[in-house]
């Protein structure tokens, strides 16, 4: 399967599994200025090398996963892992705040005053690690935790077409993965 | 009160009993076949694709409702509890025990003996590889003959498999592809593996999955299935003479104020290693008040499984992580030992890793990475490969190893609850440390072997791929049930696969509770005649 029909497969299922299910409803989306901000966080916390273009998906598709986030979902227990847990409340509105505590002058800093900025609130947050997915300790280490630990990016650092968990048969497994297409 | 009547009850509802209700089916077509479980069908193949994609997306369930919340042990190691049992989400890797496992008092004056011949077992290991579809490659080891070939090709090595293959084989230690229950071909009408990279949900269907066969069974109409409904005690009917078990009470969740009762010819029990021995204790009565089929006092000991060593070795590979995580490589050179030789036996097996080659926040001077300069890091990082190695080793169980009943522990209903605590016999434990600085050896040989080294190591703190509770054995004073799983003491009463392993052998238990329920299908069959 290639990476976009996976992303498009789980930006459908995002969509059509929250009516399905009645768990907690929560606020699950940031406002119009909100995102406009994330986008800016996105420039200082993304690799430059995904362009534009990557970046501005990135952010698409973690706002996507921000507002089919469910809060109280079981979590997977599975063997090894007795424990019965149930996800947390939405971040979004702890994300809301963090963006607004980047201050009013964010949106008109300079790239280097915003790398400033952002490191401050990561570090005032108390994010000591990247998390294995988003787990509501700040917005700017969370969009990188999502981004980083993506499909996605795990090829761009590989620079190699792994495609993790994309079910992509068993033929020419046994090789090298293809290298990336320019551009991406 | 409901009562059902039928020729056969099988209690619970995951690999052991699918199997079992599967065969009976063909060896007595006809034969009524109540299958009672707690969990419920999770049935909907249409939204595992979906469940599959929030799991990797959100940590959720891949199998949502697959548990009961308050049907809670105490120790036990999945609280996986649905039509499939805890095989719904197994990795499917079949390995096999070896002889060894079947006579450690005779070789080597430890523990006890298996009450069967290998020979025996090893043709009901066949017959699971086929029935589950196993693909596989011999291994070089004369010892590992098989009598059939494998149902189904290997599973092809993926390109990191290769790449620490040709690293390991420098360390002289043979290693090859680990069999497995996932389909390298269209197989039993199920499709082949496509490497999705998940197997504890497989979107698929290649990997063996006991729901199916429920499944296919209920469209057959071989079976009835009673999901939602929890078995809470056996009643025997005793003469003096012979003793049988007449009924099991039961109790739907949804309706918990109209008990249910089983009456039939035949019970199995097929609750695994934690359930059925509970089921036996809490079935106690004034005139069984240890339980019932205890009169050897032993339904609950012995509880068993393998202890393991692990680690993490950096490599000179060009490991891509994320090709096919879940399969590995196996050697099976120290499943034997030399009878002359300090008592030493585990399997060795190799995954791919990306431990230590992950995206990170801070750098090693505490640095806070962003942007390109988290991606430079990372890319540095990931020049060298990752394998991670185990090694599960052989451990006894004294007979305080145990199941027991623990009042401070009930359901909804006020049922006690068991509580698992496994503890090693003498011998095991005198052994352990020098077991643990042989295998220690053999990582730093595989280190050595190509300019590698350790990153880390771990090792158990529990008994992994657990088994007994309910052992066989012919000494009746000392065991639970024959080696078909027909209790000693109640002649239409038989338990089945995980909990009667006297021992859990040194590798993954699956297909050996497999093979064993399968060689006690014929025996109730048998008996049905």
């Amino acid at each position: 399967m290639k990476r976009r029909t996976l992303l498009q497969l789980l930006a459908a299922t995002l969509v059509a599994l929250p009516a399905r299910i009645g768990l907690r409803a929560q606020s699950t989306t940031l406002a119009a200025a909100d995102v406009e901000r994330l986008r800016l966080v996105a420039e200082v916390v993304l690799p430059q090398e995904i362009g534009i273009a990557g970046r501005t998906r990135a952010v698409d598709q973690f706002l996507t996963w921000l507002q089919h986030y469910r809060a109280g979902a079981e979590t997977d227990h599975g063997y090894g892992f007795p424990r019965l847990r149930r996800t947390a409340s939405s971040p979004a509105a702890k994300y809301a705040r963090q963006l607004h505590d980047l201050g009013a002058t964010f949106p008109q800093m300079a790239v280097t005053a915003r790398v400033g900025a952002v490191e401050a609130a990561i570090t005032a947050a108390g994010v000591q690690r990247l998390a294995g997915r988003p787990d509501g300790g700040h917005i700017a280490s969370d969009l990188m935790a999502f981004y980083f630990n993506s499909i996605e990016a795990n090829d761009v650092c590989y620079r190699a077409q792994i495609g993790r968990d994309t079910c992509r048969g068993l033929n020419g497994s046994e090789n090298r993965p293809a290298p990336l297409p320019r551009g991406l | 009160m409901p009562t059902f009547e039928c020729d056969v009850c099988i209690v619970g509802g995951g690999i052991s009993s699918a199997l079992l209700a599967q065969k009976l089916a063909e060896l007595r077509p006809g034969t009524s076949t109540i299958v009672v479980e707690v969990g419920d069908r999770l049935f909907d193949t249409q939204r595992r694709w979906q469940d599959r994609l929030r799991s990797l997306a959100y940590g959720e369930n891949p199998w949502p409702g697959d548990y009961v919340e308050d049907q809670a042990a105490a120790g036990v190691i999945s609280r996986s509890m649905a039509v499939g049992g805890s095989a719904l989400h197994w990795g499917g890797v079949t390995n096999r025990f070896s002889e060894e496992d079947l006579r450690l008092r005779s070789m080597y004056g430890l523990a006890v003996d298996w009450p069967l011949e290998w020979t025996e077992l090893e043709r009901f290991y066949c017959e699971a590889e086929r029935r589950i579809g196993v693909g596989g490659e011999p291994g070089p080891l004369p010892e590992d003959k098989r009598s059939e070939p494998y149902p189904m090709q290997p599973m092809p090595l993926s390109w990191n498999l290769r790449q620490i293959k040709a690293w390991a084989d420098k360390s002289a230690i043979p290693f090859w592809g680990t069999p497995q229950a996932k389909n390298t071909v269209p197989y039993d009408g199920r499709s082949e593996c496509r490497r999705c990279n998940t197997c504890e949900i497989c979107p698929t269907g290649a990997r063996y999955s006991p729901d199916e066969t429920f499944r296919r069974l209920l469209a057959a109409k071989a079976i009835a299935l009673h999901d939602r409904t929890l078995v809470r005690r056996l009643l025997a009917r005793d003469d003096g003479k012979t003793s049988q078990i007449a009924v099991a009470q039961a109790t739907h969740r949804d309706r918990p104020d109209d008990p249910v009762e089983y009456r039939a010819r035949l019970f199995v029990l097929a609750g695994g290693y934690c359930w059925t021995p509970h089921l036996l204790l809490s079935s106690a009565s004034s005139r069984f008040p240890g339980g019932l089929a205890n009169s050897s006092g032993t339904v609950g000991r012995h509880m068993t499984g393998h202890a393991f060593v692990g680690a993490h070795i950096e490599l000179d590979a060009e490991i891509y992580p994320g090709m096919n995580d879940q399969h590995s490589l196996i050697s099976r050179q120290f499943f034997r030992c030399a009878a002359d030789q300090p008592y030493v036996r585990h399997d060795f097996r190799i995954w791919e890793s990306s431990v230590g080659r992950e995206p990170r926040l801070k750098s090693d001077d505490g640095r806070l990475l962003m942007g390109d300069a988290l991606l430079a890091d990372w890319r540095a990082r990931a020049k060298r490969g990752t394998a991670r190695v185990r090694a599960y080793y052989d451990v006894h169980p004294s007979a305080e190893s145990r199941l027991t009943l623990d009042a401070s522990l009930k359901n909804r209903f006020g049922d006690v609850m068991p509580n698992i605590t496994h503890q090693l016999d003498a011998a095991t434990e005198a052994r352990v440390p020098a077991t643990k600085r042989h295998i220690l050896a053999q990582f730093e040989r595989l280190a050595r072997a190509n300019n590698a080294r350790i990153l880390s190591t771990s090792e158990s703190n529990y008994l992994d791929h657990p088994a007994g509770g309910c052992r066989m054995g012919t000494d009746r004073s000392a065991s639970v049930c024959d080696s078909f799983g027909r209790t000693h003491d109640h002649e239409n009463l038989f338990v089945v696969g995980a909990p009667t392993l006297p021992t859990g052998g040194c590798t993954n238990g699956t297909l050996t509770f497999a093979a064993l329920t399968l060689r006690s299908a014929t025996e109730v069959a048998r008996s049905l005649a």
